[in-house]
């Protein structure tokens, strides 16, 4: 009672003290504080007294009286060595004790765990393209971006002498250099050639602006002089083996030959190129005109100038320089040539975001998509959402088996945080078994993750820089995040009910448990339907009329280096009784193909014409039989009409695009590089549309001059007999030449087209069958243990006449809710997403509701099938057994 | 043999509890340390000071006496050890000694 009427002291203080002091000092000090403070309210102000037990708490708060533990006074830290090892035993036992659910638990993480690790290694690859170049911060590549007849010019390379100008007029640029494609070479050296795709004409200054390191020669001098060239160790290989290269000759073609000055490092995978023979720029004939394409630019700015001051500065250059070739060619000045809604500038993409973000025309390679990096990150997370899920689930669900055990715990004595450690250290143990298996994966796993993914990892990477670090601290972390639930839920059961018997506490959070199965049956419908989605759309692709007949047409490469005798070789081909038809086909609608494009104007226009730039093909008389492309209207070329020379052919979409009502016989002009080509063309036929580029965009307008382009020959084949024919080919080809023979089919090149779009199916369904096994994982679990928990209701049941089917239902019922509760959760999100994705492509399937309903069906039958096992078992049990025991 | 020394302090508040008739614990050692030493002393370096005396085996301890005042806690009460005592005595022994050895008429010269 005289408690009350005594003074406090101030609370903070005191539970300051109570936090901080070691146990065993908290009673007597604190008694000791108090008394002090009784004593000197007596003697001062109620204030002066606070103020005093504010200062004296205070100055307890030294290490001494916080980790103090004298050897006389015992006491339990949660957190002390002995307490650790003690919860790592009991957690061990106890995941030995149930093998059944260690196991699921282990295999769910891990596969999670496993294929997180893949996407991560993944994600960091495509990330740290073009970051390790010393002037990275400060590279831009120049592009064209420009308007012309309504139609965007946006092109990967810039103008040949738009680098040297930006060098001379602008300060602010330290460098440039320039990377001149010209295109495949057949290379020789004294016994032997290969044909070599990347093959690159660079300034002498590449190696100081990229740091791709040479092992030998002078990154200032290598490529300076002419006919001088830098190859890189595999090529060096190649053609020399282990002999020293430098010095020795390389045969570019038929007759340029290159001293080899330098040797580089393969240019590493996280580059936007991959060239690996670099021959000198110089002495190379180039396109000197601005408004013709030219060569890939890079530009570096010197420290502090920013790209605007570049971007403010580029107007004056493009009045300067491209201006009077505008008037050159067009006609017109730059002031008309905006007016009618034409544009010609550049832009400056920094050399990081290259491969993430860049789609121009002319792309070195075909780049990535930030899309992909944040979809596979979404994946990964689901993933391991989903196997997180899986553990909470089980150890949840399994806490009507803990929960005695927790009871009595606590009457002995234990403190809540004690068990929080304890289950934490079991989830913790869990996740660290989990990730062992889950590197073991990933090795086994990393050769088709490679195929899969068109990357080359080694099982290196695991172990690289801060990898290791990073996955302990995730694997802690992880293990944390899933113990943590269980552990908190677990912890705070009341040992009196318990041990009375209520151990219902595990089944009334069942809500909890239901949303999580709901989320990752959400998961893994959305997988379902995106994977089936993308399929649908390969198979369209793949199975659409493209408007040429791709079956059958083989494809013989390089045919230009026979020169003179290709034709001989054409009519010998043509004579063949297994060869329908044959022509000479540089241009051809899949793989490696020319590629050009003229300016257009109507001929008998008006004073302003507008000028239309369309892609065109050089073709000969036999290319559209060969590759059974349609007319709609007119006629072929003919080799027998002499003024077919001035005819051209062009497509449907063209003849819109022009206006034309009846395009036969309409004139029109081509807008060349050089006045010279400045000619005009009468159209002799319309060709039906096909598509000669991607799916991805919408047909474009096609212009075809009369004139073979002798790159590659198109045969039209008519036997089963492939090899056979092959044979024949090769004979007929080594008897011309000694150049290597090579060939490929249409079809395979056609759908290698859509390679990325193949490999995004691909992984798009490796990954659903994750989320799916390890949702099932932790279905399977479940549903063990709820047939666990109801043994005795089910043998009552039967016992009462309820029949095995009625069983099975009771048991599934619950399961097949959640699961319709997601396909209606997730239906709207997928279609919502995957409409976005099909966006990108011109032509693409519908969205129909029957995508979603497989889908749902899908997963309820794979829901079942894990379900079932367990319901059967439980409902076939003997009830006998189940109620003898209690 | 091997002596633990004490610190100056720690022989006050040794000499402060050997000298006490009551039962010494936190608050009233302090009281006549302050009230012997004339210095201002904090109470948690007294509490530390009982504490690892106790450690060194000079004190030992046990709990008793709550009062209202105390909000109910128990006091700590130290009492002098065996070793305790004779550390003290000990301590003294060797001070008279020095005591002795100084030559007369010198002290009171440093005085000065």
């Amino acid at each position: 009672m005289t408690n009350n009427k005594l003074p406090t002291p101030p609370r903070w203080p005191d539970r300051l003290l109570e936090w901080f002091l070691s146990p065993d000092m908290k009673e007597d000090v604190q008694g000791d504080l108090h008394e002090f403070y009784q004593k000197r309210i007596t003697q001062v102000s109620k204030r002066q007294a606070d103020k005093d037990y504010w200062r004296a708490a205070l100055q307890y708060l030294t290490p001494y009286f916080f980790s103090n533990q004298s050897s006389n006074h015992n006491s339990t830290i949660s957190l002390s060595p002995i307490m650790l090892r003690n919860y790592l035993k009991i957690a061990w036992r106890n995941l030995m004790l149930r093998k059944a659910y260690t196991a699921i638990n282990i295999l769910g993480l891990a596969i999670g765990l496993a294929s997180c690790l893949l996407i991560v290694l993944f994600i960091q690859h495509e990330l740290s393209y073009d970051k390790y170049h010393a002037k990275a911060d400060r590279t831009f590549r120049m592009t064209i971006s420009g308007a012309l007849g309504g139609k965007e010019i946006k092109s990967a390379h810039a103008s040949v002498p738009a680098g040297p100008a930006l060098a001379r007029e602008i300060p602010g640029v330290e460098a440039f250099t320039r990377l001149y494609h010209d295109g495949t070479f057949i290379v020789k050296n004294a016994t032997e050639s290969f044909k070599e795709e990347r093959v690159v004409f660079p300034d002498s200054n590449l190696f100081e602006v990229f740091s791709v390191p040479l092992l030998k020669g002078n990154p200032k001098t290598v490529l300076r002089e002419p006919n001088t060239m830098v190859i890189t160790e595999t090529i060096a290989t190649k053609y020399f083996g282990d002999s020293d290269p430098i010095g020795k000759t390389l045969t570019l073609g038929e007759k340029d030959v290159y001293r080899i000055t330098g040797v580089c490092k393969d240019v590493p995978s996280n580059t936007h190129f991959h060239y690996n023979i670099f021959a000198s720029i110089n002495g190379i004939k180039l396109r000197e005109k601005w408004l013709a394409s030219g060569a890939y630019t890079y530009i570096v700015l010197r420290d502090g100038y920013s790209l605007e001051k570049l971007n403010a500065a580029m107007p004056a250059i493009v009045d300067k320089y491209v201006a009077p070739e505008i008037q050159e060619f067009l006609g017109i000045t730059l002031a008309e040539f905006k007016k009618r809604g034409d544009a010609f500038g550049f832009e400056f993409q920094p050399i990081k975001d290259i491969h993430l973000t860049s789609h121009l025309d002319g792309e070195i390679e075909a780049n990535s998509d930030t899309k992909y990096v944040y979809i596979f990150s979404a994946i990964a997370l689901f993933i391991l959402l989903i196997a997180c899920i899986n553990f909470m689930n089980l150890s949840t669900a399994s806490s009507a088996n803990r929960a005695k055990e927790v009871g009595v715990r606590k009457v002995l004595g234990s403190l809540q945080g004690q068990l929080i450690g304890q289950f934490l250290s079991e989830s913790v143990l869990i996740t660290f078994m989990a990730l062992s298996v889950a590197l073991v994966i990933v090795a086994i796993a990393l050769p088709y993750f490679n195929d899969l993914s068109g990357k080359s990892f080694e099982v290196s990477v695991l172990i690289k820089g801060m990898m290791i670090p990073f996955i302990l601290t995730a694997c802690l972390f992880i293990g944390l995040l899933a113990g943590s639930y269980p552990a908190f839920f677990l912890s705070a059961f009341k040992p009196v009910s318990v041990l009375k018997g209520k151990i219902n506490a595990g089944f009334k959070s069942s809500w909890l448990r239901s949303t999580l199965v709901t989320t990752q049956f959400v998961v893994s419908i959305g997988m379902i339907i995106s994977t089936m989605v993308v399929y649908r759309q390969l198979n369209y692709i793949q199975n659409k009329k493209v408007g040429f007949d791709k079956e059958q047409i083989l494809v013989l490469h390089d045919t230009y280096v026979l020169g003179q005798q290709l034709n001989t070789l054409k009519n010998e081909i043509k004579q063949l009784s297994q060869v329908a038809n044959a022509t000479m086909a540089g241009y051809i609608p899949a793989g490696a193909s020319n590629g050009a494009a003229d300016g257009f104007e109507l001929a008998n226009g008006s004073d302003h014409p507008i000028t239309y730039r369309d892609q065109t093909y050089y073709i000969d008389d036999d290319y559209l039989p060969t590759l059974g492309i349609g007319l709609a209207a007119g006629r072929n070329f003919s080799r027998n009409v002499r003024s077919d020379t001035a005819a051209i052919l062009i497509n449907e979409a063209a003849a819109k695009e022009f206006g034309f009502r009846n395009p036969i016989g309409q004139r029109l002009t081509s807008v060349g590089d050089s006045p010279a080509s400045k000619r005009t063309f009468t159209i002799i036929g319309v060709v039906k549309d096909f598509h000669f580029e991607s799916i991805h965009n919408r047909i474009a307008p096609l212009v075809m001059y009369y004139g073979a382009d002798t790159y590659q020959m198109a045969i039209r084949v008519r036997t089963s007999d492939i090899p056979g024919l092959l044979d024949i080919l090769e004979q007929k080809w080594k008897s011309h030449t000694d150049n290597p023979f090579s060939y490929s089919f249409l079809n395979d090149r056609f759908n290698k087209t859509y390679q990325s779009e193949q490999r995004t199916g691909q992984l798009f369904s490796v990954f659903a069958s994750l989320t799916i096994i390890i949702s099932c994982l932790g279905l399977f679990g479940l549903a063990m243990f709820t047939a666990q928990q109801r043994t005795k209701e089910i043998g009552v049941r039967k016992v009462l006449g309820a029949s095995v089917m009625s069983i099975i239902v009771l048991m599934s019922k619950d399961f097949i809710r959640l699961i319709l509760i997601a396909i209606l959760i997730v239906s709207p999100i997928a279609w919502y997403i995957m409409n976005q994705w099909l966006q990108d492509f011109a032509y693409r399937v519908e969205l129909s509701w029957w995508i979603f309903a497989v889908a749902g069906l899908l997963a309820i039958i794979v829901a079942l099938l894990t379900v079932s096992f367990q319901s059967i078992k439980a409902a076939l049990m003997n009830p006998i057994k189940s109620l003898k025991s209690e | 043999m091997k002596r633990t020394f004490l610190g100056e302090f720690e022989e006050v508040v040794l000499l402060v509890i050997a000298g006490c008739t009551e039962e010494a614990y936190g608050v009233t050692i302090w009281e006549r340390l302050q009230q012997q030493t004339g210095r201002a002393i904090t109470m948690s370096a007294v509490h530390a000071t009982l504490y690892r005396l106790e450690e060194k085996g000079y004190l030992a301890s046990e709990l008793g006496g709550a009062t209202a005042e105390r909000g109910g806690r128990r006091k700590r009460f130290f009492a002098l050890t065996a070793t305790g005592s004779k550390a003290l005595l000990e301590i003294q022994e060797m001070r008279a000694n020095l005591w002795q050895e100084i030559p007369a008429g010198k002290l009171q010269v440093i005085i000065k």
